[in-house]
């Protein structure tokens, strides 16, 4: 089944041309990771997909609707969840508000005994009461999680979520992957790791210069010369 | 500088609990054993403190400084002016209700765009409508003009000192359950620590905001109405001047920005430094001076308010806990009844 | 139609005065990222300062110029450091402190000039500027031609300092992305600092020449602030060059409003105006940025 159905989607500033022509779909339970040299419009691309951004043309379907223009509380509300390239947590507000916030919308009534849990999947529960500016930066990523599970999403988009964090916490980020992964929910990835990637994606999508140069498996995808050439430019070996 | 979730009634020492009692109690009697002179203070006190409450909902919980609340205020004050003059004669409770309304469909009417900018644009649009409602009433015939109005006397100072608490109280209690005990509370504060977040989560960021802008606007209206019977006279210069907006500010940053009770104090505190000034230097425009550069202090050096200076965390969330107490069986959102831990933790940041 | 070619004219040279008064309002933006609710109070300042320098000195209101420049850059000068640091400080909501904290600045400055020299409006007399130029039937103050002049000088000077010299490159570094002016070497403190006294300082001159033009009384500072704000919103925070257009624009606006509706209504038309102008165009005139 097709979650979500991208085609010709295109977006400028002023006269600099983020993403064009980009076309791809995402099936139910698929982890996909996008991958592609810094300022190839990926982060732009997971703005567009989860509203934050509104495309200059093209199509964007969720579940067979379209949501170009749609605001993004509502899209949030059709399922999707994400975290941020720079984390955006609720920074005046404890692990276990940012976690009750998070799902303010949904189901309520068990948010308090869910987010207990969360906290404990993420080994959190000694913040539980600290405020949120008090973590440090993978902890920030972590409960960037916790709020993506706390929403029961159907597809999540993952900006970088493990750049930069110590193993340990990176190893029980990716136990909260698998998990969502499990529930059979769609997942977009955005990764510079290539070994995270590898281990988690089903495939990849390569983008350079705001155009989807490469699609395929990763073994195909890192063979590929095309992509071998945007990372390293022209360089014969 | 930090803003607090409150915690319960449960929180309490049995020492705070006892002080918050016998604090209460004062309160209700005052009336009965005081003089008119400190029934007068006491019922501006509690006015204020519900001034700073409003001003507080607007700012430190939705992160929107307004510059013109004044403004609220003062429509509150003139629709019970107005609805009380001889050819409509209303009952003065009555008039309560229409300020309200129409300070809050204000409210819902300029804050639906304004609120959509950045925090700059809202300050400086409120600071301009509140001047251009005083504009407005100095204009305009039907308030008087610069003239004012008068209201009918009503000289019982304990009649005013009821109202006032009464008003004041129950503000007090529909914030603290909209704001510290519901889900309006978490998507407010959410929307204000990082409003794209919050939209990602689900929330209807334009919508919380203007609720909390309307919430904001209503309360002011209320106790304006109070106010005008209050003093049985009203112009643009009593009710629709600066200064009021610039006290609420200067109340709310020095009591403790985002906490529930920390306009309280800041109220009391600044109402009783303003009666010395004006002791002291007569109602001078060195008070301005006076405030101004007690506000730039609190900024740089007490950004969290006073409540962040009362010794150890009981003690600090003791007038929130109280409302918990009373509050705390009737209504509780938060799924289970574990919440109530003593927040010890909770230190200023650098 | 003479009426309407007068109007126009009143209106360009009041608007001159109006870009005097925001140009460096827009620079300390770009660069600070605060609001000065403080702007009006400037110009108040310069004003006062201008009087006083003719009354109880005697010097010559131009002379004033560069004295108020000065000093007031100094004060500037020294406010900047408080202003930065409660603006990058880790407050819970520390754009709002900033804000707060400029809002004690003109409360203060308010309360202090309303003691000193209480309501009665004051004027700063001009003896070189007196005269009118009567062109074509139309009337041009000549006082009024100075401010315009003045906007344009300081306008030029402010765009050669910017694209020309290397401290302008700096702040204009700043003011795209401090972190990384910062890593080039740009020392991010002490250049914000600098621009926000250079803002006061450009700010209060203009204060001597609006003084010239309007008597003035410690309360309308609140209309120069919202005027100020009203133009560099128009121009797109932080472009100084639209700060020229927006600015001609709002004295035009007011100047027809004054003629055709009526003196009173200049405050509620322009708030309105300004409001519909936020609604449709939030970015201002300013092209679409990232």
């Amino acid at each position: 089944m097709t979650v979500l159905e991208v085609s010709a989607v295109r977006r400028t500033f002023g006269g600099l041309v983020a993403v064009q022509g980009i076309d791809f779909t995402i099936g139910a339970g698929e982890v996909v990771g996008f991958i592609g040299p810094n300022g190839s419009g990926k982060s732009t691309l997971f703005n567009l997909l989860t509203g934050v951004l509104k495309p200059d043309s093209g199509n964007i379907r969720l579940f067979g609707e379209d949501i170009v223009g749609r605001p993004t509380h509502l899209i949030a509300r059709a399922g999707v969840a994400r975290t941020f390239q720079i984390p955006m947590l609720f920074w005046n507000m404890t692990l276990l508000e940012n976690l009750l916030a998070a799902t303010v919308e949904e189901n309520w009534s068990t948010a308090q005994s869910r987010a207990e849990q969360v906290l404990e999947l993420l080994e959190l529960q000694h913040m539980t009461h600290h405020q949120a500016r008090d973590l440090s930066g993978g902890q920030q990523r972590l409960l960037e999680m916790g709020r993506i599970l706390m929403r029961d999403p159907k597809v999540v988009f993952l900006d970088e979520v493990a750049a930069g964090v110590h193993p340990r916490l990176r190893e029980i980020i990716l136990t909260a992957i698998r998990k969502l992964r499990g529930q059979g929910v769609s997942i977009c990835v955005i990764e510079h790791d290539m070994e995270l990637t590898q281990s988690i994606c089903d495939r990849m999508i390569v983008m350079d210069a705001g155009k989807v140069i490469a699609e395929g498996p990763f073994e195909t995808v890192t063979a590929d010369p095309t992509v071998m050439k945007a990372y390293l430019g022209d360089i014969t070996l | 500088m930090t803003l607090n979730q409150s915690a319960g009634w449960r929180g309490l020492g049995v020492v705070s609990k006892v002080a918050v009692i016998i604090l209460a109690v004062i309160c209700v009697s005052l009336p009965f054993w005081a003089g008119p002179y400190w029934i007068r203070i006491g019922t501006g006190i509690i006015m204020w403190a519900g001034l700073a409450l409003s001003w507080n909902v607007i700012c430190g919980y939705a992160g929107y400084i307004s510059f013109g609340h004044v403004a609220f205020f003062g429509i509150g004050a003139y629709s019970t002016a107005i609805l009380m003059q001889p050819e409509y004669n209303w009952n003065f409770f009555a008039t309560l209700p229409v300020g309200a309304v129409i300070a809050g469909g204000l409210a819902a009417i300029v804050g639906w765009p304004v609120l959509k900018l950045r925090g700059a644009y809202f300050a400086i649009g409120t600071w301009a409508l509140g001047e251009a409602i005083r504009e407005f009433a100095t204009v305009v015939p039907f308030t008087g003009g610069s003239y004012g109005l008068s209201l009918p006397p009503n000289t019982s100072s304990a009649f005013f000192y009821f109202t006032m608490l009464a008003a004041t109280a129950l503000a007090y209690l529909i914030c603290y359950v909209l704001l510290e005990r519901s889900r309006f509370g978490y998507r407010v504060k959410a929307v204000r620590d990082s409003e794209i977040a919050a939209r990602m989560q689900g929330i209807n960021a334009d919508r919380v905001k203007i609720q909390a802008f309307v919430l904001s606007a209503i309360i002011p209206a209320v106790l304006g109405g109070i106010n005008a019977y209050w003093i049985t006279f009203i112009n643009p210069d009593s009710v629709l001047n600066t200064i009021f907006t610039d006290q609420m500010v200067v109340m709310v940053l020095l009591g403790g920005l985002g906490t529930l009770w920390g306009p309280a104090l800041g109220a009391a505190v600044l109402y009783f430094l303003s009666q010395q000034f004006s002791a002291l230097f007569g109602s001078s425009t060195w008070y301005l001076v006076f405030i101004g550069i007690l506000v730039m202090a609190v900024v740089l050096v007490l950004p969290n308010g006073l409540v962040s200076l009362l010794p150890g965390a009981r003690k600090r969330g003791v007038l929130n806990q109280v409302i918990g107490g009373v509050v705390g069986g009737i209504h509780q959102t938060k799924p289970s009844a574990g919440a109530a831990t003593p927040k010890e933790a909770r230190h200023d940041s650098p | 139609m003479d009426i309407f070619i007068q109007t126009l004219v009143t209106g360009l040279l009041i608007g001159g005065l109006y870009v005097a008064i925001s140009m460096g309002f827009a620079l300390s933006f770009g660069v600070l990222d605060v609001v000065d609710l403080a702007i009006g109070m400037w110009v108040v300042l310069g004003a006062y300062a201008a009087v006083v320098g003719q009354q109880a000195f005697g010097i010559e209101p131009l002379l004033m110029l560069p004295v108020v420049f000065v000093f007031f850059g100094f004060v500037g000068w020294l406010i900047g450091p408080f202003i930065y640091r409660v603006r990058t400080s880790n407050y819970a909501l520390p754009a709002l402190m900033a804000l707060a904290f400029t809002f004690g600045i003109e409360t203060a400055i308010r309360g202090g000039l309303l003691a000193t020299f209480g309501y009665t409006p004051k004027s700063v007399q001009a003896d070189l500027l007196q005269g009118v130029w009567h062109v074509m039937g139309i009337s041009i103050p000549i006082v009024r031609v100075a401010g315009f002049v003045f906007a344009l000088v300081l306008a030029a000077a402010l765009l050669i300092f910017l694209y020309f010299t290397r401290l302008g490159l700096a702040i204009r570094a700043m003011a795209q992305n401090k972190d990384s002016a910062g890593l080039m070497g740009v020392n991010v403190k002490r250049m914000s600092t600098l621009v926000y006294a250079l803002y006061v300082g450009v700010t209060s001159m203009a204060g001597v020449l609006v003084g010239a033009v309007y008597s003035t009384t410690p309360q309308v500072g609140l209309r120069y602030t919202l005027f100020a704000f009203f133009v560099v919103v128009l121009a797109g925070m932080g472009s100084v060059m639209g700060v020229l257009v927006s600015g001609l624009i709002l004295g035009i606006l007011q100047a027809f409003v004054t003629v055709y509706v009526g003196a009173n209504y200049t405050l509620m038309t322009v708030f309105l105006v300004l409001f519909l102008i936020l609604l449709l165009l939030p970015n201002g005139l300013a092209r679409r940025t990232a």
